[in-house]
């Protein structure tokens, strides 16, 4: 299996990231698979944009450190990214620009040049890079002005055609000056139909199929692009998007959703987790199902708004003032994303809790080549299922809050004639009805607690084993977005005869001690890896199960880890 | 036909002489008036003595957060827009803790009768100055007077995009029925502030003080005319309080600019519409 990782830079406000996503589709419709990453400041113009796109021919699932191809848009890009280059990267500049010493693979494309001669604004030395990339990687151009006429179409022929020109200006240069450096890279190949997506749009498309029909947020990097994927659907949909005035009244309009019986969901960052935690707590004794995306970003509280960090997960599984059951569930893929967003939608309707769906910046604003087919066949199979959500009942009289042996009460959606009940976030009776009485508020406290014993017998999910646990040596234990740098690091040390495991997690919280236990039973290096300073897991692992580990790989500096990382811990030891 | 009677709930539990008993029978009589049943609305309730009414009305309701039963109101009304939907708050709650989501859903005009519960104080809480106590009251929270001046809710209200308007008082509900039937009858955000004494807290703004300075609005006023309107909201600064509907104009509400609602309410859709290739086509 090869692996090149392509890269570009320049000065934020000057489309690095349009181009990124470009290549991306590119090498996807040419039959690859790829996985990229984006480092951008929070900032609209200034400061240094960087995109990696690694492509292969089989699935990959995190970046890597070694640059192949170099795109410098600007002296910055090399200077920033100079330690990851070797002798063998190809280093794409102008060199009327900047040069450098390096023993590098040299490029030189006159970006400033083509596009004075072309009367291009400089945005457009992003698609002549292009251009020039495409045709250093061996394919043609073909993909990329389609990719140019549907973005460019509205504005009529002439702004495709002019757009083009520099696709092809740079593809020529390289053509003409260094057809000896191509490398044959792209050359379409078959594989399944695939789609390039984040880990937001994955989540996006998981409401849209499990039929949520509320959407309510207030933009907060890194979640917002589910909101302004969502409003551009919602006629699509027949859903309504709400971008309210902060994030109280986001969760509380989804919320009032809920209660009119339809499947409502919020998105949002840690800061604006932080708002919403009262109204979870409000969910949870009103019994309110609600579906929130959290996509953490490293805090405390305004922190580093662009990068990327796992710190919200005992945030997360704490939130809400008193004692209520809540289910908090971490996807690691953008194929995870889409499957457990879709589950918690129906985990939210069955157990009538808040379901929390955690990301972080890596899953939620990287893209990830995923088989077109998955999506249909989850399509095809799924249907919702509301639990027990109810349009009509005979029961005289209705009881909202019925003390049942699973804890779970049927839950009429407003409009029965003859029946009314209200969500009461005072402790109440079983008909809704505020109570302060000592038996009754046992009785519901205890109802309510029993949901979380319900959903661990029917939907509680083990740790997926990847690998052969009984047969590595090391077994590494993760949650959420490391599972990628940790299949290709599984990957790594394989070829260096290290063989090891992943216990990755998705199920979060509640955790089921009996099902757990057995897996760190063995004897063998158990490690920890985590994108936070403290191990979070580590210590909710602890707290629920017993277990604790003492190895751990944690990293807190805003960047994801890398594979080379794990790779060196493991085998410094 | 539902009777008022067909609204009671639970005995309330207000202080004897509390001016929510009024507004209590008032809201039931507007309703059956109005041919509404406990199960053809949905009450979104604050927190606080207003609030406590969630156990005395039968209705489809949420008994929420303190502050927050506005923005819970418009997420019922964007999922069924065919329910009526009513908040029921204190002015804490409303002007104070949840003055955010005031403002931004009058600014949606929203199809909502909000009806504030005025007593200017934090009965629940054992009398803390509530927004709009009038500058300089003493409370327990405030033993040096409040240097803050009263909210003029209502200007506010106008201002941000609330097509109705009014304001009754506690002490006479047969004129509070005729205006809350207005504002329920009313489509768009419409705001009922009620003048309530607080008997128990508040020695001040008493039955015979709002008798004092409390007034009917004169048929000819023009509640269409926002400055006068303006105008009439305001004399609250001068201890004047102009009662019946100070504003009213006819604009869309939020749930009508919605393609996506005008066949039917979100909640009438049994299954998802979407076509799956034209979703995925952004990602190919």
């Amino acid at each position: 299996m090869k692996q090149f990782l392509w890269k570009i830079g320049g000065e934020a406000g000057f489309g690095i990231l349009t181009t990124g996503i470009f290549f991306s589709k590119i090498a996807a419709r040419l039959g690859y698979h790829i996985f990229d990453y984006i480092e951008y400041p929070s900032l609209i113009r200034g400061g240094h944009n960087a995109y990696d796109v690694l492509v292969s021919d089989a699935p990959v699932f995190a970046s890597k450190s070694i640059i192949d191809l170099l795109v410098c848009l600007n002296k910055d890009t090399y200077t920033l990214h100079n330690k990851q280059l070797i002798p063998s990267t190809l280093v794409m500049y102008d060199p009327d620009e900047f040069d450098f010493e390096e023993d590098r693979i040299k490029i030189k494309v006159p970006f400033k040049k083509i596009l004075k001669e072309l009367n291009g604004q400089a945005i457009m030395k992003n698609t002549i890079a292009l251009g020039a990339s495409l045709a250093l990687l061996g394919t043609d151009l073909d993909e990329l002005n389609n990719i140019l006429t549907g973005q460019f179409s509205r504005k009529g022929d002439e702004i495709v055609n002019f757009n083009k020109q520099f696709a092809k200006a740079g593809f020529d240069y390289i053509y003409n000056n260094y057809a000896g450096q191509k490398v044959e890279l792209l050359e379409k190949r078959e594989n399944e139909k695939q789609l390039v997506l984040t880990g937001n749009e994955s989540f996006a498309l998981g409401a849209a199929i499990a039929n949520c029909r509320l959407y309510v947020a207030y933009p907060m990097t890194p979640s917002s692009s589910v909101l302004s994927v969502l409003a551009a659907w919602q006629n699509k949909m027949g859903m309504v998007v709400r971008h309210a005035e902060d994030e109280i009244s986001v969760i509380n309009t989804a919320l009032g959703g809920s209660i009119a019986g339809v499947r409502s969901a919020v998105g949002t960052s840690g800061g604006g987790f932080a708002l919403m935690v009262e109204s979870i707590s409000f969910s949870g004794v009103a019994e309110i199902p609600i579906v929130i995306f959290l996509s953490s970003r490293p805090g405390p509280a305004t922190g580093m708004p662009t990068w990327t960090e796992q710190g919200d997960l005992l945030f997360t599984v704490h939130a809400g003032h008193g004692e209520f059951p809540k289910i908090v569930l971490a996807p690691g893929t953008v194929e995870e994303m889409v499957e457990l967003s879709v589950k918690a939608f129906d985990l939210a309707d069955i157990y009538q809790v808040p379901v929390i769906v955690m990301s972080d910046m890596l899953l939620s604003e990287s893209h990830k080549s995923m088989n077109e087919s998955f999506v249909n066949g989850l399509v095809s199979t799924y249907k919702p299922d509301r639990g027990q959500t109810i349009n009509k009942t005979d029961a005289k009289p209705y009881l909202r809050f019925k003390i049942t042996d699973d804890g779970i009460s049927p839950r009429l959606i407003p409009g029965q004639k003859g029946v009314f009940y209200q969500a009461n976030s005072y402790e109440h009776l079983e008909d809704g009805h505020t109570t302060e009485d000592s038996s009754e508020r046992i009785k519901q406290a205890d109802k309510r607690d029993r949901k979380t014993a319900t959903y661990l017998k029917n939907h509680f999910k083990s740790p997926e084993v990847i690998g052969d646990i009984d047969r590595s040596e090391i077994v590494f234990v993760s949650w959420g977005s490391t599972r990628g740098v940790l299949l290709e690091a599984q990957r790594d040390l394989q070829m260096k005869n290290i063989s090891t495991s992943i216990l990755h997690f998705t199920h979060m919280f509640p955790l089921d001690s009996n099902q757990i236990t057995p897996y760190f039973s063995k004897q063998k290096r158990y490690i920890l890896v985590e994108n936070n300073a403290q191990g979070q897991f580590g210590k909710l692992l602890r707290m629920e199960t017993g277990v604790t580990l003492s190895e751990k790989i944690l990293k807190y500096d805003g960047r994801p880890l890398l594979r080379e990382e794990i790779m060196s811990y493991v085998t410094k030891k | 036909m539902a009777t008022p009677a067909d609204f009671n709930g639970y005995t309330p539990t207000w202080c004897p002489g509390c001016g929510n008993f009024g507004i209590g029978v008032t809201l039931r009589a507007a309703l059956a008036q109005l041919g509404f049943s406990p199960s053809s609305v949905f009450v979104s309730f604050g927190i606080g003595c207003s609030g406590n009414m969630n156990d005395f009305l039968n209705a489809y309701a949420s008994h929420g957060l303190h502050g927050r039963a506005l923005p819970v109101a418009i997420g019922m009304k964007l999922a069924n827009h065919m329910m009526k939907t009513i908040v029921v708050a204190g002015d804490g709650d409303f002007y104070g803790e949840g003055g955010n989501h005031f403002m931004h859903g009058a600014r949606g005009n929203h199809d909502i009768t909000v009806i504030v519960h005025d007593n200017r104080v934090y009965g629940l809480t054992t009398g803390q100055a509530a927004p709009t106590a009038r500058k300089g009251y003493k409370s327990k929270s405030t033993p040096g007077g409040i240097i803050e001046t009263e909210i003029d809710s209502m200007s506010l209200a106008i201002t941000q995009g609330a097509t109705f308007v009014a304001q009754a008082f506690a002490g006479n509900t047969i004129h509070m029925v005729e205006i809350m039937k207005a504002a329920l009858s009313h489509k768009g955000f419409s705001l009922v502030n009620v003048l309530q004494p607080c008997v128990t807290f508040n020695k001040i703004n008493t039955y015979q003080y709002y008798v004092k300075n409390a007034y009917k609005l004169e048929d000819v006023h023009d509640k269409a005319n926002i400055n006068k309107a303006l105008l009439k909201a305001q004399e609250v600064h001068a201890e004047k309080f102009p009662l019946g509907v100070i504003y009213q104009i006819e604009k869309p509400a939020f749930h009508e600019q919605l393609t996506q609602l005008e066949e039917s309410t979100l909640v009438s859709h049994q299954n998802s519409s979407y076509i799956l290739d034209e979703l995925l086509a952004d990602f190919r």
